[in-house]
């Protein structure tokens, strides 16, 4: 093994990604004693989604009270499950979904015990029950720094888990890479949890960093886990497209929802038509957060979008002062009222503002949930014993709509995960690993580098994104999803072997070296994703098809489940997992199943 | 003043296994719309030299990871806007792993 690898460690349980799943998991596990090690492909801290969140966090109003805040004594766990149940559009894990409302108030006093400031409780609107704790993803993750820190939990940054390695089909090590010496790491492990989050790189346009690559989904897939969902992605609308400098800023969809503010805002196409009129005319540009999207979509793909591929965002029909009280009004609560650093808030939003006095911006459609990932049960196991995951990575939770917070699902996943993985330790002893499997994936790892001609991950890159924007969007159709799916194919199968890095062999902080490693995970979800969206026939929550639009729940009240078993994709249907509340039938108009789902919790 | 279509952006590199000694390499780049300097190095890195070393995450001012030096004055690549000729350098020299990645970051 020594002469296979640079670094051999050994830890009882590997924690991969470090945020708001992956860290709150490391804080929990590290309570029972047990030897942990995370390992991240950034900074505690400064890397993956939890640090760009809102962030909004979900309690029902009971627990609010419980923990402090002003609360909504009409709530009720049951009701606040009902909710999640109803608006997910009934595909959603009940068990899972009873365990995210019993632990959201013991995840959010975690956090509030570490000391995370939250700056406001949402309260209750007429019909709505009150449920939102609001903080920032940079004080969230700052806490969850902290306290690691404090606990000297032991940390590598900077370093990618490349693959899992399993013996008899149970978890005993994996495999990293450190990007910036280039060293390869053996680690030996009796569990390992995943919380590496989604898939947004696969996609040009999207909401997230660059760590986001899918690596953890596509890494439990090789070792034959069972994934679920996949063909759920969200698309958050009214993300910035234009300028450049400013492209996948969600802050114009977060100031849509605020009231009365969002109400002034006009989305228009390019002949200058409000749009939402004909979509829903009642109530327009504060409709669901899907049919937004949609909407705008369908405006850009019927040739009426902006000239860089989005739709208007217009203030330009408001007086000057009323814009220039707003920019003061947004400015004394962020500087002085919140104290709030981002550079979003603090300069991206009045610099906007500004200019939307007389310009309108461009907003469009970006990447930005995955609502499909690792098959967890309620307590955060896979389908491979020893393998446990946890946060965005994971899937089948919410159903068809990401109805609360997802920092919440971070968070809840993440405390289970490190209340049971320590215990799964004590019942196993470490497994030896299997040395073709670790030569395998180390050569695998270093054929881009070997290479000397073929498609650099550039080009390769560009390939992908033109399909995942092209045929795998927010609008899908079974022609395109078809061709989506071979095309994909042929990138895998054919493009991914002949990859090479072209410019420099030094293996220190080489970026082609780490993106061939990442271009191979975003495909493999791409493509499992693409492959699940063709099967599913109909329109639900998330998941628009113009072929197939409405919601049809005499047949697909079914979740998508796929694994790889024998080198060949193996596809399940499940009946969701159902506690309480059972599920309707009938087949309803995309519309008049939204209408159901009153998307009465608005996520960022 | 009319605007510029393309900029030059003078870049330190440096590569401890091959370079004696670091140096500065020129590049022209189109500006295309509002760009900051994280898009110029993107730029490069896409359709120049994919070895140029850099680091970004978030893209937005949240991970604080793309401190580098511009024209002498550390900033962050994603928040800072260019549109002129500039330089841009590690944010501490002597930390330098590669090109504009150093230790501290
Ligand atoms: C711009 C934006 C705004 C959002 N706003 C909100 C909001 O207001 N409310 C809300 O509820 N949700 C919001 N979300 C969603 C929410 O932030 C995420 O779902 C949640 O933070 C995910 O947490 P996580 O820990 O699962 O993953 P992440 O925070 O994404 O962390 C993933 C971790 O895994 C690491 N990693 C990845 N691959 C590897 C690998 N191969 N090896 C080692 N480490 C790896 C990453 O470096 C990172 O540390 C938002 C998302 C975005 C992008
Ligand atoms: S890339 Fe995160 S602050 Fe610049």
């Amino acid at each position: 093994m020594e002469d296979l690898c640079d670094k051999i460690i050994s830890t009882d349980i590997l924690i991969v990604g470090s945020e708001g799943a992956g860290g709150h998991a490391a804080i929990e596990a590290s309570k029972s004693g047990a030897d942990i090690l995370i390992i991240t492909k950034g900074k505690i801290g400064q890397c993956g989604a939890s640090q760009m969140a809102g962030a909004d966090f979900n309690v029902d109003g009971l627990g609010g009270r419980e923990l402090g805040f002003e609360g909504d004594e009409r709530d009720s766990p049951d009701l606040f499950f009902e909710t999640l149940v109803r608006e997910g559009l009934y595909l959603g894990n009940q068990k899972m979904l009873e365990k995210y409302v019993e632990y959201a108030p013991k995840a959010m006093k975690d956090l509030i015990d570490w000391g995370m400031k939250v700056y406001s409780y949402e309260s209750a609107h007429t019909e709505e029950m009150a449920r939102g704790i609001i903080s920032s993803g940079i004080l969230w993750v700052a806490t969850i720094r902290k306290k690691v820190k404090e606990l000297k939990i032991p940390i590598l940054e900077d370093t990618m888990v490349v693959d899992l390695l399993t013996n008899e089909g149970k978890i005993v090590g994996a495999v990293a890479l450190d990007i910036v010496s280039g060293e390869i790491i053996v680690i030996k492990c009796k569990a390992v949890i995943l919380a590496t989050g989604g898939w947004h790189k696969a996609y040009a346009f999207n909401t997230g960093p660059e760590d986001l690559t899918g690596d953890g989904v596509a890494m439990a897939y090789r070792v034959g886990a069972e994934l679920i969902s996949m063909e759920m992605v969200q698309f958050c609308p009214v993300t910035m497209v234009w300028p450049p400098k400013d492209k996948g800023s969600i802050i114009l969809y977060i100031i849509k929802e605020v009231d009365p503010f969002g109400k002034t805002i006009k989305l228009l196409n390019k002949n200058g038509e409000r749009f939402m009129e004909n979509y829903d005319s009642t109530n327009l540009e504060q409709s669901t957060k899907e049919i937004v999207s949609i909407a705008s979509q369908l405006e850009i793909e019927e040739g009426r979008g902006s000239p860089h591929g989005g739709v208007f965002f217009s203030l330009k029909h408001t007086r000057k002062r009323f814009m220039d009280m707003l920019i003061k009004v947004a400015n004394h609560r962020i500087k002085n009222e919140m104290k709030d650093t981002r550079y979003e808030f603090t300069t991206l939003l009045p610099e906007l503002l500004e200019m939307m006095k007389t310009e309108d911006a461009e907003v469009g459609n970006g990447a930005h949930y995955m609502g499909g990932g690792v098959k967890i049960n309620e307590n955060t196991e896979t389908t491979i014993p020893g393998l446990f995951a946890a946060g965005e990575c994971t899937g089948g939770m919410w159903g068809a709509v990401r109805v609360a917070s997802a920092c919440t699902e971070a968070g809840v996943q993440g405390k289970i995960a490190g209340e049971l993985a320590p215990k799964y330790i004590k019942t196993v002893t470490q497994g030896d690993l299997n040395i073709a499997q670790v030569k395998e994936i180390i050569n695998r790892m270093n054929g881009p580098l070997l290479r000397e001609v073929g498609i650099t991950p550039n080009e390769l890159q560009l390939k992908m994104h033109k399909i995942s924007g092209e045929k795998i969007g927010l609008i899908k159709n079974g022609k395109d999803l078809e061709e989506g799916v071979a095309e994909i194919e042929k990138l895998l199968n054919v493009d991914l072997q002949k990859l090479y890095v072209s410019s420099s062999k030094n293996k220190t902080l080489n970026f082609e070296f780490f993106r061939a490693i990442e271009l191979r995970n975003m495909l493999t979800c791409l493509y499992l994703s693409a492959k699940t969206s063709l099967l599913r026939e109909e329109s639900r929550g998330e998941f628009y098809r113009k072929d197939y639009t409405f919601t049809d729940n005499d047949k697909w009240l079914k979740t998508i489940v796929i694994k790889r078993k024998d080198g060949k994709t193996e596809i399940k249907f499940e009946t969701p997992t159902i506690t309480k509340i059972s599920l309707p039938s009938g087949k309803l108009t995309y519309q008049e199943a939204i209408g159901v789902a009153t998307a009465s919790l608005k996520r960022d | 003043m009319e605007k510029k279509e393309i900029i030059k952006m003078s870049c330190f590199r440096f590569d401890p296994e091959k370079d004696e000694k670091p140096h500065f390499e020129v590049y022209d780049i189109p500006l295309n719309g509002a760009m900051c300097v994280q898009d110029c190095l993107t730029y490069v890195r896409e359709n120049v030299d994919p070895s140029l070393a850099f680091f970004i995450n978030c893209r937005l001012g949240f991970c604080r990871r793309c401190l580098v030096r511009i024209n002498g004055k550390s900033c962050l690549a994603c928040t800072t806007e260019v549109q002129d000729d500039f330089t841009v350098e590690p944010l501490l020299k002597e930390k330098v792993i590669r090109d504009l990645w150093c230790e501290s970051l």
